[in-house]
């Protein structure tokens, strides 16, 4: 099997409203493109020749070419060969989609994500069985976990090359997937049913609309939605069941939850009840009329006549399990060297 | 329009009640009529100078005026009738502005690049690109010092992004702590050049960000998703949050200006807009699905404004044109 793997950089993820609402950070396209760079080095460092990349018009195409052709100036060969697919961009998720898709017909070993949760997402609903590892450029970032490109460079590198064994280097994960009608999109950390039926711009912060949430996992070390779930019940991504929370106007609340719900935005959070949610059980939102928030975007609108269902779905995609990895790495001495 | 609309965001289906929504629609229906028609008047050979028409932008302009107040100001730009229109203008003094007539709302001496209407906050669409920045800041800062909450918003084409002026007012409304709003309008090409040659910083957040303001980017086809920015950020800056800017990506349906052959378009990409990226047809169609409006109410807008506009094209031609004599009045020199 190839160890070449893919690269899907979004360059529009961290541009929504939550720059002025909550000061979110707007990470920069040139920022973008070192982290590339960065995971690019690292996975040539293990072995891995040759990578694909998602085209995008964004920007981050051009200095990462800048990079490499910096680099080739000066006769160094720390970068793998860089492929970019080759479809009609259409600066839409559907580039994302189109991306994932391509990349596993390809035979890709892993994806390497930058994004937020809806980037991961995106990936995810098209990589089938490829490996993800996510790299944080969004706003809230609940599924990415936080940590230095370069480490997530140098695992995905030694998880593909096989020098980290595969039962210790890839983890299953559970999804939600929603159906409305015939239509199927999944989640991979939340899921919320907000008053809304419009989708508009698409973040979710106003608190009042918010009705019913359903997690994968719930870390009270998020923000977002699922820390709402976080700071009630925590619930690992490894244990086999999520959580259901409904919400409750403040009156009828039988618990005020203070929760970060975007970066640096607290707000109080009236809670109904929680209680777990079962793998395989298809739960209908409670309001007849509304919206479905997948990982925090508004997607989905829905009303009385469309049949919603929600459904917790167990060992549904992979990730790479970095920090296994690196500490498979430490202990077995991958990292160190032949004296010259 | 032009009255500040009171959102009911909390357990309604749409950030706007349902004479709002009518109100929203009737405003881009307003200028797509009034665009359409003067595309077909033009190509007459009656109309002086240049138009350059906001057709496909609408959801912009209208979702961002939909907030705004007769004392909040904005500065347009050259393709300005539609932020005319979404601000208040009255359709017969502007079509009789854009035939250079007497009656017109400069006199006949402006013209479509420079529509003026100050009573509706309106301080003019302006020929020079990027020439609006600085004014807004202007308006911006004397509603600091008045203290009444007001806002001014600047329009800039992707185009025009990309001069002093503009760069120029984002650090001087950062400074300031200015109730200044930068919006983009990024159709894609400035001119005839495509905005990803002639942009060097690769995303407008990130040219915001340099100067130390925030910065959003929104579908400006999706009416809702603009109106609902909008009214943050304009929140935001009522309140003494400062400014910030909001890029719009959106369509134009029609070349440059009147007359641009648009060979610099991509096979199919017009038919893909009139087809796919029509932002009136995308809100009506959410609207209706919702139950919230029916067609028959849409249809009847649609021939108000029909009816609106014939007798604005009526009065422009049926109006007298300015006189020798009128050359020396509304002048800073006496003659």
């Amino acid at each position: 099997m190839s160890n070449a793997i893919g690269i899907i950089a979004n360059p529009v993820s961290a541009r929504d409203i939550r720059r002025v609402i909550a000061n979110a950070t707007a990470l920069q396209i040139t920022d973008r493109a070192n982290i590339v760079l960065r995971v690019l080095s690292c996975v040539k460092a293990c072995g891995v020749d040759h990578v694909y990349m998602m085209p995008e018009n964004g920007g981050i195409r051009q200095h990462v070419r800048r990079g490499i052709d910096r680099a080739e100036n000066q006769g160094l060969k720390h970068f793998p060969q860089l492929e970019y697919l080759d479809y009609k961009i259409s600066g839409t998720v559907e580039d994302t989609f189109k991306g994932a898709r391509k990349m596993l017909e390809l035979g890709v070993a892993a994806i390497v994500v930058l994004g937020g949760d809806g980037t991961h997402r995106a990936v995810v609903t098209s990589c089938g069985d490829v490996p993800i590892a996510g790299i944080s450029t969004g706003t809230n970032n609940a599924f990415p976990e936080h940590r230095e490109p370069t480490i997530t460079g140098l695992a995905v590198g030694l998880a593909v090359t096989g020098k980290v064994p595969a039962d210790v280097a890839f983890l299953p994960n559970k999804k939600i997937v929603v159906r409305v009608n015939d239509q199927e999109e999944i989640a991979l950390v939340d899921v919320a049913v907000v008053t809304e039926r419009y989708i508009g711009a698409r973040a979710l912060w106003r608190t009042e609309t918010f009705r019913e949430l359903f997690v994968t996992f719930a870390d009270p070390e998020v923000i977002g939605m699922s820390a709402i779930a976080g700071l009630l019940e925590p619930v690992t991504r490894l244990d086999g069941h999520g959580l259901h929370v409904r919400l409750a106007p403040e009156d009828e609340a039988a618990i005020m939850l203070d929760t970060p719900i975007a970066p640096g935005y607290m707000r109080g959070i009236g809670i109904r009840d929680f209680q777990p949610m079962q793998p395989g059980a298809r739960y209908r939102p409670e309001i007849s009329d509304g919206s479905i928030a997948l990982d925090g975007e508004r997607e989905l609108s829905f009303s009385a006549k469309d049949d919603v269902t929600i459904e917790l779905v167990p060992d549904a995609f992979r990730t790479v399990n970095v920090s296994a990895c690196m500490q498979y790495a430490a202990r077995h001495g991958l990292m160190r060297m032949t004296k010259t | 329009m032009n009255a500040a609309k009171k959102s009911t965001p909390g357990g309604g289906i749409f950030p706007l009640d349902k004479p709002d929504l009518l109100v929203a629609y009737r405003t881009m229906r307003r200028i797509r009529e009034f665009e359409e028609r003067l595309h077909g008047e033009f190509a007459k050979g009656d109309i002086p100078g240049f138009v350059h028409l906001y057709a496909g932008e609408e959801a912009a302009g209208t979702g961002i005026m939909m907030h705004l107040k007769d004392n909040d100001r904005i500065a347009s730009t050259h393709r300005g009738h539609g932020h005319c229109i979404a601000k208040g203008v009255d359709t017969k003094g502007m079509m009789a502005e854009i035939y250079g007539k007497a009656t017109g709302l400069c006199k006949g001496k402006g013209g479509s690049m420079h529509i003026a209407d100050l009573s509706k906050g309106m301080m003019g669409a302006n020929g020079i690109l990027g020439a609006g920045a600085p004014l807004a800041c202007g308006a911006a800062l004397a509603a600091k010092f008045r203290g009444d909450g007001g806002v001014a918003i600047s329009f800039v084409g992707d185009g025009a992004s990309n001069q002093g002026t503009f760069l120029e007012s984002l650090n001087l409304a950062a400074i300031w702590n200015l109730p200044a709003i930068f919006v983009v309008e990024n159709n894609g090409y400035a001119e005839s050049t495509s905005r990803d040659y002639a942009v060097a910083v690769d995303s407008y957040v990130d040219r915001a960000a340099g100067f130390g303001l925030p910065g959003v980017t929104v579908d400006g086809l999706d009416f809702f998703a603009v109106y609902e920015a909008a009214g943050e950020i304009i929140k935001r800056a009522r309140e003494g949050g400062g400014p910030a800017l909001l890029e719009c990506k959106m369509v134009r349906m029609y070349g440059h200006f009147e007359g641009d052959q648009q060979t610099y378009r991509a096979p199919g990409e017009l038919d893909d807009i009139r087809d796919n990226k029509d932002c009136i047809k995308m809100f009506s169609e959410r609207v209706i699905e919702a139950g919230v409006v029916s067609r028959a109410e849409l249809e009847a807008i649609d021939r108000e404004m029909t009816a609106e506009i014939d007798a604005a094209l009526a009065f422009a031609k049926s109006s007298p044109s300015p006189t020798l004599a009128d050359l020396s009045t509304d002048v800073y020199v006496a003659y």
